[in-house]
C-alpha cells in the first residue's frame, strides 16, 4: 500500500469510529468503547507497521481542499518526518493503552457514548497535528483538539466546576490562538505560502528571511496549547475531566502538540524568539514545581509537574535542541501517562477520593499500581538508566554546557533554574509517594481500596514497568530485529532523538557531547544529590502516610503561597469579572441608549421623520404596511419616469 | 427558450406564491390540510434548489447565468424592467440556502402550533416566495421587489406573533428597514440614470460597465448610497439596533428566515451589484466600511457578551458575524469575497439552527434569561449536544461551514489591510466567550434556583422529533460544507475569476503595487532565490 494512504488510514480511523459513535451508539455503553478502543488499536497496529517499514524518507503529499482565486488555496497534506515519527508512535503507542485503561475507569459511568466518542475525536485531532504539512491544516486541528480537550474536561458536566473549567480551558487557549492565527496570516503573506517544507526551503536558501515577530505570534499558540506563562492557568483546572482524559490530553500528548509544533518551525525562530522560550520555559520548571508542593489533590500536583516539564521540553528548545525537547516530549510522555494512570487507579480504588492526605498505605493493597507509580518517580525524577534520566538530564546539562561553550549569561541562569526544577521534582514526587503509598489509610475509603481490574493494571505495566523504565535506553544503540529496532522504539525514530534533524546541533547526542566537552562532572553529582536529597528530605519532613500536609501545619504562609500559585487565577477572575464584565455592561449601555436611543433615532432626522410618518400610518394592521410599500413603488416608478422624459 | 431546468427555477417562486393563494382562499380548511399545502409550499423550493444546485456544473452558461429564461411583463421597452430570472456562481449557493432554511423554517412553523396558523403560514410562504425570487433575479428591479415581497411579512408577524414587546420591534425594525430599503432603492435608480438609461438587467448593465465606465465622482455617491442602504438592511454598525430586538420579539421561524436569508440580500447586493458595477467606488468607501465592520465585531462583540437573554445574545452574535462579511467583502479580492459569500452561506444555516434551539431551550425553561436556567443538559441530552454543535458552528470551529468563510476573510484581509487583522481575529475570543458562557450556562452545573422552582413538578424531556428534523437539516448543511467546502466554493470561485473587478491589476492604478505575491505551493523557488 502506498505510504500516504495508510497514513490517510491511520488519520480516518478514529473520525469513522467518532462518527459511528455520534450517530448509532450515543447510549450504546460498552459497544461505545469496543468500537473506540479497536479503532486505537487499529491506530497502533498501522502505525508501528509504517513505522518499522518507513525507510527515514521524508514523505509528503497534499490536496487541495480550497481554492479561491489563483493565490490562495488550502491544502490538506501530510508531511512525515523524523519528528512526526517520535509523534506518531507515542500518540498510537499512549493512546491506545489509555483507550484500554478508560475501559476499566469507566466501567460504571452512564455517558460511555459521549466519553469514547471524545477520545476518539481527539485521537482524530491529534494525528491530525501530527501529520499535517502546512500551517493552515495545523491551524484546524490544533482547534478540533481544544474543542476534544473541551468536551472532555466537561465529561461530568452536572458538576460547575467541570462546567467552568471546560469554558476556561477552551478560551484561554483561544487567546493563544489569536496570536497564532495572526502569526500563520503574517507567515503565509511573507513567505507566500503556508507549507512547512516549503517555508523550510525559502530560510535556508536565505537565512535572513526569519522575521521575530512571526515566530513569536506562532508561539503564542505554544503558550495557549501548552499552558506556558501567562497562559498556563487553564491546565490545573482540566483536571476535573476524567483522569484518563488528564493522562492523555492534558499530560502526554495534546499539551505536547505544542511543543511539537515549535519543533516544527524550529527553522524560523530567531536568537530572540528562542531566547524568550528559554525564559519561559526554564522559570516554569521552578515556578510550577514549587506550586506542585502546595496541592493537596492528587491530580493537580501531577499537572503542575506536567507544567514544569513542558518547561524542560521549552527549554530544551530555547537551548537550541529541538530533537532532545522531543525526546523529553516522548519520555515524559511514558512517566506522566503512567503517574496519571496510577493516580487515576488509585482514585478510582478509594472511590473517587482525590485528596493525597485522605489515602496513604497503599502500596500492600495496591501492588501493581505501587510498582509502576515507583518506577514512573524514579523516571520523572531522572535517576540514571530510567527514562526520564537521558533527557531531562541531558537538558540540564546542555544548558551548562552551552554556558560552558560560551554563548551567553542566560544559559547558566537557564542551568540553575532547570537544576533548581529538578530538586523540586524529587521534593513533590517524593511527597507524593510517601503520603499516598507508605504509613496507614487516613480513611475509610483508602482502608477498603483493592487493586484494579486487568484493564487497568494492563496498562500500567506496559507504560510503567516496561516504558518508563526503558523507554531511553535506545541511546545504547542496542539493535534487534535486523537493526530496525533500537532498544523499545524503531531505530529510525531513535535516531531522529539522538541526532536531531540535519541540524549542526538539535539532539540528543549533539546536547551531550556539548557537555562533554566542558568536562563539568560536578553536574551529574549535583543532580544525582538533588534527587537523593529531595527523597531523603521528603521521607523525613513529610514521614509516611501523613493525615495533614506538615508544611500546611508549620509555616502555614509559605504553603498558602504554593497553593494559590501566584494569584494567577485570583488576577484572571478578577479580570473577568469586574474588567471584562465592567466593559461588556458598559458597551451595551452605549448601544441601548446612545446609539439605539439617541443618535439614530434622537439626531437622525430622516429616521425620525420616517418614523413619525409611519407611526401615523400604523394602526396595526396589514394596511399601514401595505401602503407603505406601495408608496415606495410609486415613489419608484415616478423616479424613473420622470427621469426618463 | 425555456427548458425544464428554467421551469423549475421560477416553479421555485410560484410554488409558495400559489400555496399562500391557496391558503387564503381556503381558510376554511382543516389545519391538517392547512399544513400539507405549506408543507409543500416549503418542500418544492428546497428540492428545486438542491437539483438546481446539483446540475449547476454541468449546466449551459450565459455570462456565467445558467437556467436563464425572460417573462415581458411590459415594462420591457419602456422602462427596461422585466422578470428575468437566472443563477450564477454565487446566487446559486445563496438559492441553496434560502431553500433549506426555507424548508426548515416551513417545518418549525408547521409544528409551532400558532394561533391562526393558516395565515402565519401563508405570510411565512410569502416571505419564501420572495427569498427564492431575490437571488434567481438578473433584473435589479425584481431583485429589489422580491425582498420588499419578503420583508413585509415580516413586519407583520412580527407585530401579531412575536414575544415580549413586539410593538416597539416591529416600529423599530420598519422604520429602520425601509429607511434602508430607500437608500439603496435610491442607489439603483441612480445605477440606472448613470449608466445611460441601460435598464435594470444586470448582464446588459455589467456590459455596460466593462465598455464606458462610470465617472469616478458618480461612482462615489451611487456608493455610498447602496453601502449604507444594504448596510442598514444588513444591521451594519451603528445602525444595528433594529436586529437583535426584532430577532428577540419576531416568531422563531421568522425570525430564521431573516436573520438567515433575506438579510443577505444587502451583502448580495453589494458583490453582484455594487462592487463590479463601482469598483471604483467601492474602493474609496473602503477605509470606512472596514472601520465599520471592525465596530460589528468588537463592539458588537462585547455587547453581546452582556447579554443575559438567550435570544438577544443571538441577535447580537449575529450582528457580530456580519462584521467579518463586510471586512471579506472590503478585501475586494477573490479570496476575500469568496470567504465572505461562504460565510453568508454559513451564517444563514447556524443563526437558523441558533434561532430553531433557543425556542426548544425556551419550551423546557420557561424563559429566555440565561441565569434562570442551568442543568438542562442532564434533561435534554441531545439538545445539549445540537446546541454545543451550534455554538461550535458559529464560533468557527473547523468542520463546520462557518470556519472557512472566517478564515479565508482573515488570511485574505492581510493583503491589503494587514493592520486590520489583529483587530478582527480577537472576534474569535469574544464569540467563544459568549458562545462557551451560554452553552454552560444553560446546559451545564446545577440548575438555578428559579429553574428548580419553574421545573418543579413537570417533566421536561429530551428535544422532539418535530423540532429535531429542522436542526438535524441545517447541521447537515453546515458540516456537509465544513468538511468538503469544494461542494460550493467551485461555483463562486468561478464566478468571481471570471469578473475583472476582483482581479488585483484592475484595482492596482488606486492601490499602492503590494509585492507580487507568488501563487501558493509554485513559487516558493523564486521568492528564496
Amino acid at each position: 500500500m502506498n505510504p500516504l494512504e495508510l497514513l490517510a488510514i491511520i488519520l480516518l480511523t478514529p473520525l469513522a469510529s467518532a462518527a459511528i459513535i455520534c450517530l448509532f451508539l450515543r447510549r450504546g455503553g460498552y459497544w461505545a468503547s469496543a468500537v473506540s478502543v479497536v479503532a486505537a488499536a487499529v491506530i497502533m497496529v498501522l502505525s508501528f507497521v509504517f513505522l518499522l517499514k518507513w525507510d527515514g524518507q521524508t514523505i509528503t503529499g497534499s490536496l487541495t481542499w480550497l481554492q479561491l482565486g489563483q493565490d490562495y488555496s488550502f491544502d490538506l497534506g501530510f508531511l512525515f518526518n523524523h519528528e512526526a515519527a517520535t509523534m506518531l508512535a507515542v500518540v498510537a503507542f499512549v493512546g491506545f493503552w489509555i483507550h484500554v485503561f478508560s475501559v476499566g475507569y469507566m466501567d460504571d459511568d452512564r455517558d460511555k457514548g459521549r466519553f469514547f466518542g471524545g477520545l476518539s475525536i481527539f485521537m482524530f485531532s491529534m494525528l491530525g497535528i501530527v501529520l499535517a504539512d502546512n500551517l493552515f491544516m495545523v491551524f484546524v486541528f490544533w482547534e478540533l483538539v481544544g474543542f476534544s480537550s473541551y468536551m472532555l474536561i466537561a465529561h461530568y458536566w452536572d458538576k460547575d466546576f467541570a462546567a467552568a473549567a471546560s469554558k476556561k480551558a477552551f478560551i484561554v487557549n483561544r487567546i493563544g490562538d489569536f496570536g497564532f492565527l495572526v502569526g500563520i496570516a503574517w507567515a503565509y503573506h511573507y513567505y507566500g505560502t503556508a507549507d512547512i517544507s516549503a517555508i523550510t526551503a525559502i530560510i535556508k536558501a536565505d537565512p535572513s528571511k526569519t522575521v521575530t515577530g512571526i515566530g513569536l505570534c506562532l508561539m503564542c499558540g505554544f503558550i495557549g496549547k501548552s499552558a506556558q506563562f501567562p497562559l498556563q492557568v487553564w491546565l490545573t483546572d482540566a483536571m476535573a475531566g476524567p483522569t484518563p482524559v488528564s493522562a492523555l490530553i492534558h499530560a502526554a500528548t495534546m499539551v505536547a502538540a505544542g511543543i511539537y509544533f515549535m519543533v516544527r518551525v524550529f527553522f524560523l525562530l530567531t536568537p530572540f524568539a528562542l531566547e524568550w522560550i528559554l525564559w519561559s520555559g526554564a522559570i516554569m520548571t521552578v515556578f510550577a514545581g514549587f506550586c506542585a508542593l502546595g496541592q493537596n489533590d492528587i491530580k493537580k500536583t501531577l499537572a503542575y509537574s506536567t507544567l514544569a516539564h513542558l518547561g524542560y521540553m521549552a527549554t530544551a528548545i530555547g537551548l537550541g535542541f529541538p530533537g532532545l525537547a522531543i525526546m523529553h516530549m516522548a519520555m515524559h510522555a511514558c512517566f506522566k501517562a503512567t503517574l496519571f494512570l496510577c493516580s487515576g487507579s488509585v482514585i478510582h480504588a478509594c472511590h473517587h477520593e482525590q485528596d493525597m492526605f485522605k489515602m496513604g498505605g497503599l502500596w500492600k493493597k495496591m501492588p501493581v499500581t505501587f510498582v509502576a507509580f515507583f518506577v514512573a518517580t524514579l523516571s520523572i525524577s531522572a535517576v540514571p538508566f530510567t527514562a526520564g534520566y537521558y533527557s531531562k538530564d541531558t537538558i540540564i546539562a546542555g544548558a551548562w554546557g552551552k554556558f560552558a561553550a560560551g554563548h551567553g549569561d542566560a544559559y547558566a541562569w537557564a542551568f540553575g533554574l532547570t537544576m533548581l526544577g529538578a530538586l523540586l521534582t524529587a521534593l513533590y514526587m517524593g511527597r507524593m509517594l510517601f503520603v499516598v503509598f507508605f504509613g496507614k489509610p487516613n480513611s475509610e475509603k483508602a482502608s477498603h481500596a483493592h487493586e484494579s481490574s486487568p484493564w487497568m493494571s494492563v496498562p500500567l505495566v506496559v507504560l510503567g514497568w516496561i516504558m518508563s523504565l526503558g523507554a531511553g535506553w535506545f541511546v545504547y544503540h542496542w539493535g534487534w530485529a535486523d537493526g530496525v529496532m533500537n532498544a523499545l522504539v524503531p531505530a529510525d525514530v531513535a535516531q531522529f532523538m539522538i541526532d536531531g534533524y540535519s541540524h549542526a546541533a538539535g539532539g540528543w547526542e549533539a546536547a551531550h557531547h556539548l557537555f562533554e566537552e566542558s568536562g563539568a562532572h560536578w553536574v551529574e553529582y549535583l543532580s544525582w544529590g538533588c534527587i537523593i536529597g529531595g527523597f531523603l528530605f521528603t521521607f523525613f519532613f513529610y514521614g509516611r502516610g501523613p493525615a495533614q500536609d506538615r508544611l500546611q501545619v508549620k509555616a502555614p504562609g509559605l504553603y498558602h503561597v504554593f497553593e494559590r500559585h501566584g494569584w494567577f487565577d485570583d488576577i484572571y477572575d478578577f479580570y473577568v469579572s469586574h474588567i471584562q464584565r465592567r466593559i461588556a455592561d458598559f458597551m451595551a449601555f452605549i448601544d441601548t441608549a446612545v446609539i439605539g436611543g439617541l443618535v439614530v433615532r434622537g439626531s437622525g432626522a430622516v429616521a425620525g421623520l420616517v418614523g413619525m410618518v409611519s407611526r401615523s400610518l400604523h394602526v396595526g394592521s396589514i394596511h399601514g404596511y401595505v401602503y407603505w410599500f406601495i408608496a415606495g413603488v410609486l415613489l419608484f416608478g415616478a423616479f424613473a419616469l420622470g427621469l426618463l422624459r | 427558450m425555456t427548458d425544464f431546468n428554467s421551469l423549475l427555477l421560477i416553479l421555485a417562486i410560484v410554488i409558495p406564491l400559489a400555496a399562500a393563494v391557496a391558503l387564503l382562499f381556503g381558510q376554511k380548511l382543516c389545519p391538517c390540510a392547512a399544513k400539507f399545502i405549506a408543507g409543500i409550499g416549503f418542500l418544492a423550493p428546497a428540492a428545486i434548489a438542491l437539483w438546481l444546485w446539483g446540475n449547476f456544473g454541468e449546466a449551459a452558461k450565459t455570462a456565467g447565468y445558467a437556467y436563464m429564461s425572460q417573462y415581458d411583463l411590459g415594462m420591457k421597452d419602456t422602462l427596461g424592467i422585466s422578470l428575468y430570472l437566472g443563477l450564477n456562481g454565487i446566487s446559486a449557493p445563496l438559492f441553496l440556502l434560502a431553500g433549506i432554511v426555507g424548508l426548515a423554517a416551513g417545518w418549525q412553523a408547521i409544528n409551532a402550533k400558532a394561533e391562526r396558523l393558516p395565515q402565519y403560514l401563508l405570510l411565512l410562504l410569502i416571505m419564501q416566495a420572495g427569498l427564492m425570487g431575490v437571488f434567481a433575479s438578473i433584473d435589479i428591479f425584481f431583485f429589489y421587489f422580491f425582498h420588499e415581497l419578503a420583508l413585509i411579512p415580516t413586519f407583520i408577524m412580527i407585530g401579531i406573533w412575536g414575544g415580549a414587546g413586539r410593538r416597539s420591534a416591529a416600529m423599530e425594525m420598519t422604520v429602520y428597514l425601509t429607511l434602508g430599503a430607500m437608500l439603496s432603492l435610491l442607489g439603483l435608480i441612480y445605477i440606472y440614470k448613470a449608466s445611460d438609461w441601460t435598464g435594470f438587467d444586470l448582464i446588459a448593465l455589467r456590459e455596460y460597465v466593462s465598455a464606458h465606465s462610470i465617472a469616478d465622482a458618480v461612482q462615489h455617491n451611487i456608493f455610498g448610497l447602496l453601502l449604507f442602504g444594504f448596510g442598514i438592511l444588513v444591521s451594519l454598525f451603528p445602525f444595528h439596533s433594529w436586529a437583535p430586538r426584532g430577532y428577540a420579539a419576531a416568531p422563531t421561524a421568522n425570525a430564521m428566515l431573516h436573520a438567515g436569508v433575506l438579510k443577505k440580500f444587502g451583502l448580495y447586493g453589494l458583490v453582484q451589484i455594487a462592487v463590479p458595477l463601482l469598483p471604483v467606488g467601492a474602493l474609496e468607501w473602503n477605509p470606512l466600511l472596514i472601520w465599520l465592520a471592525l465596530g460589528n465585531i468588537l463592539f458588537i462583540g462585547l455587547v453581546t457578551i452582556a447579554q443575559r437573554d438567550l435570544k438577544l445574545m443571538v441577535g447580537y452574535s449575529s450582528v457580530m458575524h456580519m462584521g467579518y462579511i463586510f471586512l471579506g467583502i472590503a478585501t475586494l479580492s477573490v479570496a476575500g469575497v469568496g470567504g465572505a459569500v461562504i460565510l453568508m452561506f454559513a451564517h444563514g444555516l447556524s443563526v437558523a439552527l441558533m434561532f430553531v434551539l433557543s425556542t426548544a431551550v425556551y419550551a423546557r425553561t420557561g424563559t429566555y434569561d440565561m441565569r434562570d436556567m442551568g442543568g438542562l443538559g442532564m434533561k435534554a441530552p441531545l439538545l445539549a449536544g445540537f446546541f454545543v454543535a451550534a455554538t461550535m458552528a458559529s464560533v468557527g470551529l473547523p468542520g463546520f461551514a462557518n470556519f472557512w468563510g472566517e478564515f479565508t476573510i482573515f488570511m485574505a484581509l492581510w493583503k491589503d489591510h494587514a493592520w486590520a487583522v489583529a483587530p478582527a481575529v480577537l472576534g474569535i475570543i469574544i464569540s467563544a466567550i459568549y458562545g462557551l458562557r451560554a452553552a454552560a450556562a444553560i446546559f451545564m452545573g446545577a440548575p438555578s434556583e428559579a429553574f428548580q422552582k419553574a421545573s418543579a413538578g413537570k417533566a421536561i424531556g429530551d428535544i422532539t422529533r418535530a423540532e429535531r428534523i429542522p436542526a438535524i437539516i441545517l447541521i447537515i448543511g453546515l458540516v456537509l460544507v465544513g468538511f468538503w467546502p469544494h461542494s460550493i466554493s467551485t461555483s463562486i470561485n468561478e464566478e468571481l475569476m471570471g469578473d475583472s473587478v476582483y482581479q488585483p491589476k484592475v484595482l492596482s492604478t488606486v492601490q499602492t503595487p503590494a509585492a507580487a505575491t507568488p501563487a501558493a505551493g509554485h513559487a516558493h523557488e523564486e521568492s528564496a532565490s
